[in-house]
């Protein structure tokens, strides 16, 4: 009997763990489990039937309402924030140490690194005040109240308006706005601590964790794991790693497999600050705190919240290359290679989150993922961009401790950080912890080739320019379909149906699979508001994991045409497509259509992809 | 051999009804437990998975409150909601195992609970009704114990519960499929429902006509048809009468076995009633059993004779839609099987009345009934009348309640590869269409790594689901091939212009 434990029986695992809340609840794990269960029957309150359901009613489809409804209290709770910030120092550092010492490819503890910064959790202390600077800002991305207002022209003006940090710290789980948000994630520990969360203060969302990991450990205690829970519009996804337990609360229309695979990068995030040796932490005390080691890192999640409604990677597990001529890419790779034969062991040359030249130490590869962790930890936390030295002089560069999940995710490598300008930045990995010096020469000399050869204007001229552009597709004037032997010449309109590219195109992804890398083209209109281009990924997440199904896939074609769009998806042991058209383009058309943009893409592949200069197998 | 037996072994199968509104309070949970499957799981493991659920409706309300828990997708077990009366949940929980082809779409697991709630009011009315009518619970425990177990004795095959899995997704439970006449022949059944409705003088009756498994004709709303037609195919037709030759129909394929019907005659589950949480159902009379197996033959005069209500007692269901209760009389000539409903309210004399309206039928329909019978045989394609060359299809119409699809023999050549696409694919217009307030207009082709084109086309209320295997491999070939079958098979509602 698979569930034959029964509740009144609990096993091993129930008991294993302390009670994490002694104040809220001083039972055993097991039976509070019941009790969590239980009181989640008696104590579902009437609030969430009647009464405040009204309340909110007319905020519904206007989250700033809401917002500046809250606006008050919010000043309150986060000039919390901040001096929580602050009183946490000592604390997190004390810890830190101690996660080093248990730490075999990190150095002895108490050897401070020669660094002009300190180290990435301080500087983190910027972000959390920006935290408190962005409460005010127009709310977007998931941010909004489910529901919310489909109102094209407004949501566009959001996204220039999005800011990293944490907001409605002031809500919990009694708050019918808080309810009412469209996705929630949450870090917990197993037994039950809060450790992160989206939207509100974890530390009053304590009794709300406790009934997550009351769900999670029941079932487990029935000898089984719990993954979803369908409700209505509404998606429960589980993740649990270790001691570490993820949930996702969504009501956005997106997959379970990307659900997942958003609390794998969330937790990857998580690892990345602070390494898997955390696990240890929890080995010796379930009740162990993990919240002031994560202090001041919500712009770094909320970044990558917000980077799964807009950044293709989060989903194609691929990088995407800034496009540059080709002479110019290799150049910079060379001087990044040489870099990494003096003992780094990977350099990267970035442009905000594309890459604009790599290397890595014989054997040493970095998995996409680590790619797109990486740039968000550096791109959010402000303390990279601009930190004041000791002399409290003004510098760009930083020297931080960082774990590659995917590449290691016990070990702490040491990073070192310097921006050229806003936007661009290197990145010299290292698993020395006395090394600044010596990448801050490596990274003289990158800066000098950078400058000879002029690359950052470059680099600069190709953000203003953009990627590729459907428009620019040439137009086949041709009235014959693709495939003659159908003998159906179809009469297809010369002019494009709606705007954007030829026949209708609005968007395409090119996936190389042996380079793991993508290139998407600019949005054009119609897609041109924040909350299209959402949506439109949206779709392209469903085709992906309608595509790439466990067990069965991935299938070759797929031809998908609901009311919003025309999708085409082709997956060849070489790459993968994925198009987007007007809902009433031409199939034929839009088969032709694909091919052409596969050969353009293979006509401009060395600008827009890193060739394999560097010796990775990915 | 009872009840016992089915629960042992690999059985892997959890199935139970409970009221959120009875046991709040500590000590009385028991009392939420309406039913539970298999009955001999101790109660603190009933509680257990009672618990468990009862806490995610909740749970799920919070963020949720328009649309509870509808499903708990576990690395072992899917668990499986459906709320068939206001806080009257039932939840099924199956084990999922790939090496044993354990594969199902949700949907169409609901669909099965849907079916036997349905199926339940039919012939007892509301459960909440039931309670009401004996707070304790004794009344509709003592009903739902044996209607559900003899419910799922009809999935009981090889020794445990054949769920419907990939292999059936070109099926929809809960439609009808219907036979498609000539028009003569339709003209002939015409005649023939004016005349069955008016065989009880001026009370006005209702009819159901079958031939084979397949409807004829019907005077119900689509929903009282789809629950009395499901119940003709389970129990009345001639290929349910003759159950040892397994049914052709493809809802019913391979469910009902000799083995199961040898056993079922001689055992009574009611048995094992000490078990029931409440144990006073017997003090609450005699109660009927209206799915038990092998209870119907065909007496003398053509009518369906059953001692389930009694000797001599005719059975009666309660029409969904205006709330009434009928009689009703199964009337069978070949393959032809007639259901005749005559309002309860208009019987004064009980069975003197029944008798005489059978007396009419028998008086003024046989004629009619022979012909319609000879002109339908002689349209009759078999088996594989619906079988399409080169397509294995599935059309619902979502208004009329009803669906067709290529015959079980036809769809089971497909490959497993093919089958299980397919099934995925339906689970992702499911969720499309659980997401969408209107009806959906979308369409699908999915070329497979196997190269089966697995199609999935929705329009107005109306959907079909295709697998082509063998077909061309161009994209433009295979919505070719669905525009004509939709131009042919389907007055062009799939068509694309």
């Amino acid at each position: 009997m698979a569930t034959s434990d029964s509740s009144s029986s609990p096993s091993s695992s129930g008991t294993e763990f302390a009670d994490p809340n002694p104040s809220t609840d001083p039972e055993t794990n097991s039976e509070r489990v019941q009790s969590q269960l239980e009181s989640m029957n008696l104590s579902q309150p009437s609030e969430v039937s009647d009464g405040s359901h009204t309340e909110f009613s007319g905020g519904d489809d206007d989250d700033n309402d809401v917002a500046s409804a809250n606006g008050n209290e919010g000043g309150v709770s986060n000039g919390g924030l901040v001096s929580e910030g602050v009183a946490g120092i000592s604390g997190e550092e004390e810890i830190e140490v101690s996660l080093r010492a248990e730490n075999p490819v990190e150095m002895e503890a108490g050897e401070e690194p020669p660094s002009p910064t300190s180290s990435g959790y301080d500087g983190e202390r910027g972000s959390s005040g920006g935290a408190t600077s962005t409460y005010k800002a127009d709310d977007v991305s998931e941010d909004e109240i489910r529901e919310a207002n489909v109102d094209g022209d407004t949501a566009s003006q959001h996204e220039a308006a999005w800011l990293p940090g944490k907001r409605h710290v002031d809500e919990d789980d009694a708050s019918m706005s808080w309810r009412k948000r469209k996705k929630h994630f949450f870090i917990l520990s197993n037994s039950g601590k809060p450790i992160y969360s989206r939207y509100g203060d974890e530390h009053k969302l304590a009794g709300f964790s406790a009934t997550l990991q009351a769900i999670i450990s029941f079932v487990e205690n029935g000898g089984d794991r719990v993954n979803l829970i369908k409700a209505g519009k509404h998606q429960v996804v589980f993740l649990v790693k270790g001691p570490i337990y993820l949930v996702c609360i969504s009501c956005t229309d997106e997959t379970y497999e990307y659900l997942r695979g958003q609390l794998d990068l969330l937790y990857g995030q998580m690892i990345l600050i602070l390494t898997k040796s955390i696990d240890r932490c929890f080995e010796k005390n379930a009740k162990f705190d993990m919240t002031p080691l994560l202090g001041g890192t919500d712009a770094v999640f909320s970044s990558l919240v917000h980077s799964f409604s807009w950044n293709p990677a989060t989903f194609l597990h691929a990088y995407t290359c800034l496009p540059l001529p080709y002479a110019l890419r290799q150049a910079t790779g060379t001087i990044l290679q040489d870099v990494c034969a003096s003992g780094v062991l990977f350099s990267l040359l970035m442009c905000r989150h594309k890459v604009v030249s790599l290397a890595g130490a014989q054997k040493a590869s970095l998995h996409p993922d680590d790619l797109l962790l990486l740039s968000n930890f550096v791109m959010s936390s402000e303390s990279f961009r601009q930190v004041l030295n000791i002399l409290s002089i003004r510098t760009s560069e930083s020297f931080s401790p960082i774990c590659l999940p995917r590449y290691n995710a016990q070990a702490f490598l040491h990073a070192y950080v310097h921006f050229f300008d806003d936007d661009t930045y290197v990145i010299l990995l290292t698993t020395r912890s006395d090394a600044f010096h010596h990448l801050k020469d490596c990274r003289v000399r990158i800066e000098t080739v950078l400058l000879k050869s002029n690359i950052l204007s470059v680099v600069q001229r190709s953000i203003a320019e953009g990627g590729m552009r459907v428009e620019d597709l040439p137009i086949d004037r041709r009235r014959r379909s693709s495939t003659a032997n159908q003998g159906q010449d179809t009469a297809v309109p010369e002019v494009s149906v709606g705007t954007g590219g030829p026949c209708g195109l609005w968007h395409f992804m090119y996936r190389s699979i042996y380079l793991d890398q993508y290139i998407n083209s600019e949005f054009s209109p119609p897609v041109t508001s924040h909350r299209q281009q959402k949506s439109l990924y949206r779709a392209y997440q469903k085709l992906y994991a309608s595509m790439h199904v466990k067990g069965l896939g991935p299938h070759k074609t797929q031809y998908r045409r609901d009311e919003n769009y025309t999708l085409l998806c082709w997956v060849t042991p070489d790459f993968e497509l994925y198009a987007a058209f007007d809902p009433l383009a031409d199939k034929a058309m839009a088969i032709k259509i694909c091919n052409q943009v596969c050969q353009r893409v293979k006509d401009v592949e060395n600008e827009v992809f890193l060739q394999g200069a560097s010796p990775f197998s990915w | 051999m009872g009840m016992a037996s089915m629960s042992s072994g690999s059985e892997s199968l959890r199935l139970c009804v409970f009221d959120l509104r009875r046991g709040q309070h500590e000590g009385q949970e028991l009392d939420k437990i309406l039913f539970f499957y298999p009955p001999d799981l101790t109660f603190s493991t009933q509680l257990s998975v009672i618990g468990l659920s009862e806490g995610l409706i909740t749970f799920t309300r919070l963020f949720s409150p328009e649309a509870a828990c509808e499903v708990i997708e576990a690395e072992r077990h899917s668990h499986v909601f459906y709320e068939a009366e206001p806080d009257i949940w039932m939840v099924m929980v199956v084990e999922k195992n790939k090496e044993i082809e354990a594969v199902w779409r949700i949907d169409a697991l609901r669909r099965v609970l849907k079916e036997v709630h349905s199926l339940f009011v039919m012939f007892q009315g509301s459960i909440r009704a039931l309670l009401e009518k004996e707070p304790t619970g004794g009344l509709i425990r003592s009903h739902l114990y044996p209607f559900i177990t003899d419910y799922l004795n009809d999935l009981f095959v090889c020794k445990k519960h054949q769920l419907p899995s990939f292999r059936e997704t070109l099926t929809e439970r809960g439609t009808v499929q219907m036979l498609t006449l000539a028009r003569d022949a339709a003209l002939e059944v015409q005649s023939l429902v004016g005349v069955l409705d008016s065989c009880a003088g001026t009370v006005r009756c209702h009819s159901v006509i079958l031939f084979h498994d397949l409807l004829v004709s019907t005077t119900l709303s689509p929903d009282d048809t789809v629950d009395l037609f499901a119940f003709s195919v389970m129990r009345l037709t001639t290929n349910a009468l003759s159950s040892g030759t397994s049914s052709w129909s493809y809802l019913r394929k391979g469910s009902v076995t000799p083995q199961i019907s040898s056993r079922s005659t001689s055992v009574l589950p009611l048995g094992s009633g000490g078990t029931l949480p409440s144990g006073n159902g017997s003090s609450t009379g005699r109660v009927i059993r209206p799915l038990q197996q092998d209870k119907w033959s065909k007496g003398k005069d053509g009518f369906l004779v059953t001692d389930i209500w009694g000797i001599d007692a005719t059975p009666t269901i309660l029409i969904q839609k205006t709330q009434e209760r009928f009689y009703f009389l199964t009337y069978q000539y070949k393959s032809l099987t007639l259901v005749l409903l005559v309002p309860t309210a208009a019987i004064v004399n009980g069975e003197l009345d029944i008798s005489f309206v059978k007396q009419q039928v028998i008086e003024n329909a046989s004629a009619k009934i022979l012909k319609v019978e000879e002109k339908l045989s002689k349209g009759w394609g078999g088996e594989n009348a619906y079988h399409v060359s080169g397509y294995r299809y599935l059309l619902v119409d979502n208004d009329m309640e009803v669906s067709r699809a290529s015959p079980a023999g036809k769809v089971a050549t497909l490959a497993k590869e093919s089958l299980l696409a397919l099934n995925k694919l339906r689970e992702e217009v499911d969720t499309e269409k659980s997401r969408s307030k209107q009806e959906k207009d979308m369409e699908t082709c999915i070329r497979a790594k196997n190269n089966t084109w697995v199609i999935a086309r929705l329009n107005r209320g109306k959907e079909l689901y295709m697998a082509l295997e063998k077909a061309s491999e161009t994209l433009l070939d295979a919505t070719d091939s669905v525009q004509r079958f939709s131009n042919r098979y389907c007055s062009g509602a799939f068509s694309m212009d």
